[in-house]
């Protein structure tokens, strides 16, 4: 019989589940995690159950993580989301040695060492370096913000952008705006600005190569090509990078069913339906 | 028949605003403006004493409001710009006065004008719209030690502005309102951004205004009083810029400190004051007021 593992990583903007076997990856999912996000759990489970075509009651393993981890009641066991993006990266890239996780509401960097997290420093203080700042921006500029991406990706030249607080960045893009500085330079300033700040965080540990990009910002052509700059060094963007920390979570169930085999025998008795909580 | 002749008579009138012209020039007129993110700031002074003073937003356009505020304040002293001997700008927007005869830091204008009306001073917190800052006065009334906020939103009178936008108060209610509340609303964060998302989710769960608006104030104190304290806070204490006009702010500081901050009567005028003062002092009349 197979052995099913899920993932779930409730991050603060949005939600990310995964379903592995012993080898690949059969579902994922991906959804904003909104305010509801405390019912959000057994929706998203299901779905991605859905999806691989399985029930709850194969699944083998379920370990929870990102900042709303505590808020999976059916999850067998809580990891922080530092661990998760080091697990699910360093099975994607083995050459990784950092790893730059741009989430909605927060970023981090990770220092890793024969897979292991040796050392990290993580932004939650300041919207400033966090996927928040370009949607606060591509709000008051009235764009997407992929088409943002695709905006500073093209541009060749960008206009600096002198504030880092989010604030006072949005009122002088509006500022400059009106002065009639063309919207891809401007845009392209924000991406370096964004840059710039999240290098400052990363900056902190001495980062190796190779470096690996995660999160929501990873999905984000311009933003790489700034940090690739910063960075003086090529960085490495997974296929799917929203899904890496929900892919740890399901390896670490791996992991754990492997070490202790016993443990999980009870799963029959774990039912996804009987959770009714915070109503 | 009069005793002159109308041209005799116009000649002694002539003669006689000739005096009082001559009067006036002889009186000594210095201008100080100060050009802040959020509002611009003019005051005229003669010997020291404020003669006019007025405050207009500054807009986007800083060398207009700087035109703007100027002419305010002259017509509000009944000047014309030829009686202005000299002109000190100060503030974020001070090189955008181009007709500034010197332009001087905001914090050294600060110092001078508080050590001139209150000599007791030692510590004065500047709540600005862009920045805050902390200064400790020496003996002499010198800057001794200063430290600025850093251009964050969130340790700045801006934060009000946003959270006011965010709740539908008016800036000048928002420190009634805050007074009022009996139960703070803890904020988890200093973040401007974060914070206004996490006001949002807190109305929809029902808090109120007034708690919000005290919570606010509760923790743009903590983040000023960290700044204080690195100054050394010694007593007086003296709290200026915008933020000084909003009570709850006050009353936020004062609980978080455990001083007594006193608040002049136009604390948003202290640096344009200051500049004034610092421009008079700098300027030779008899040289600089006849060239003019």
């Amino acid at each position: 019989m197979t052995n099913y593992y899920a993932g779930l990583d409730i991050g603060s903007t949005m939600t990310k589940a995964v379903i592995m076997d012993d080898s690949e990856i059969i579902a994922s999912f991906i959804g904003s995690t909104g305010a509801q996000h405390r019912k959000l759990a057994n929706r998203v489970m299901e779905q991605t159950l859905e999806k691989a075509g399985i029930s709850f009651g194969d699944i083998t393993c379920v370990i929870a993580t990102g900042y709303g981890r505590i808020n999976v009641p059916f999850a067998d066991k809580q990891k922080t989301e530092i661990l998760c993006h080091a697990r699910g990266v360093a099975s994607l890239f083995p050459t990784a040695r950092s790893i730059i996780d741009i989430g909605g509401q927060d970023s981090k960097a990770i220092k890793l060492k024969n897979g292991r997290v040796i050392d990290f420093v993580m932004n939650d203080k300041c919207a400033a370096g966090t996927g928040r700042f370009l949607e606060v921006i591509a709000d008051s500029l009235g764009l997407g913000v992929e088409e943002m991406s695709q905006m500073a990706f093209n541009s060749k030249t960008f206009v600096k952008i002198s504030n880092i607080c989010t604030v006072f960045a949005e009122q002088e893009v509006s500022d400059k705006l009106s002065d009639g500085v063309p919207v891809d330079e401007l845009v392209a300033g924000i991406h370096e600005s964004m840059a710039t700040s999240v290098h400052r965080i990363a900056k902190r540990l001495v980062l190796d190569k190779d470096i690996v990009i995660t999160g929501g910002g990873a999905k984000n052509k311009g933003l790489v090509k700034m940090l690739s700059q910063k960075f003086d060094h090529p960085v490495l963007v997974p296929q799917n990078p929203l899904i890496t920390g929900a892919m740890g979570a399901a390896l670490y169930g791996k992991d754990l069913v492997a070490k202790q085999d016993g443990f999980f025998k009870n799963r029959k008795e774990r039912k996804l339906k009987n959770v009714t909580f915070f109503e | 028949m009069s005793r002159f002749s109308s041209n005799q008579v116009k000649n002694r009138y002539v003669g006689r605003i000739f005096c009082i012209d001559q009067i006036r020039v002889k009186m000594k007129y210095t201008a100080g403006i100060d050009i802040g993110t959020a509002y611009s700031k003019g005051v005229i002074i003669s010997n020291g004493n404020m003669l006019s003073a007025c405050m207009l937003p500054s807009g986007r356009n800083f060398n207009a409001a700087a035109k703007k505020v100027m002419d305010k304040a002259l017509d509000l002293a009944k000047l014309s710009p030829s009686d202005i001997c000299s002109i000190g700008a100060t503030g974020h927007g001070a090189k955008n006065v181009p007709f500034a005869d010197e332009v001087i830091s905001d914090l050294i204008c600060a110092a001078k004008a508080v050590f001139l009306l209150f000599p007791s001073v030692v510590t004065i917190v500047d709540i600005g719209a862009l920045s805050s800052r902390a200064m400790r006065l020496s003996e002499n009334g010198s800057l001794a030690k200063f430290i600025f906020s850093g251009k964050c939103a969130g340790g700045s009178g801006k934060i009000l502005q946003v959270i006011a936008r965010v709740l539908d108060v008016k800036l000048s209610e928002v420190g009634t309102l805050s007074l009022k509340s009996k139960n703070r609303v803890e904020f988890n964060t200093g973040c401007a951004v974060f914070m206004e998302s996490e006001a949002v989710s807190r109305v929809a769960e029902g808090a109120s205004r007034e708690d919000l608006l005290a919570g606010l104030h509760h923790a743009l104190a903590s983040q000023i009083c960290s700044l204080a304290e690195r100054v050394e806070m010694e007593k007086d204490y003296l709290l200026i810029g915008g933020g000084a006009q909003d009570q709850g702010l006050v009353k936020a500081v004062n609980d978080f400190t455990g001083k007594n901050f006193m608040i002049p009567d136009n604390p948003q005028l202290i640096a344009a004051f200051g500049a004034a003062l610092i421009a008079e002092k700098n300027n030779d009349f008899s040289k600089k007021g006849m060239e003019k």
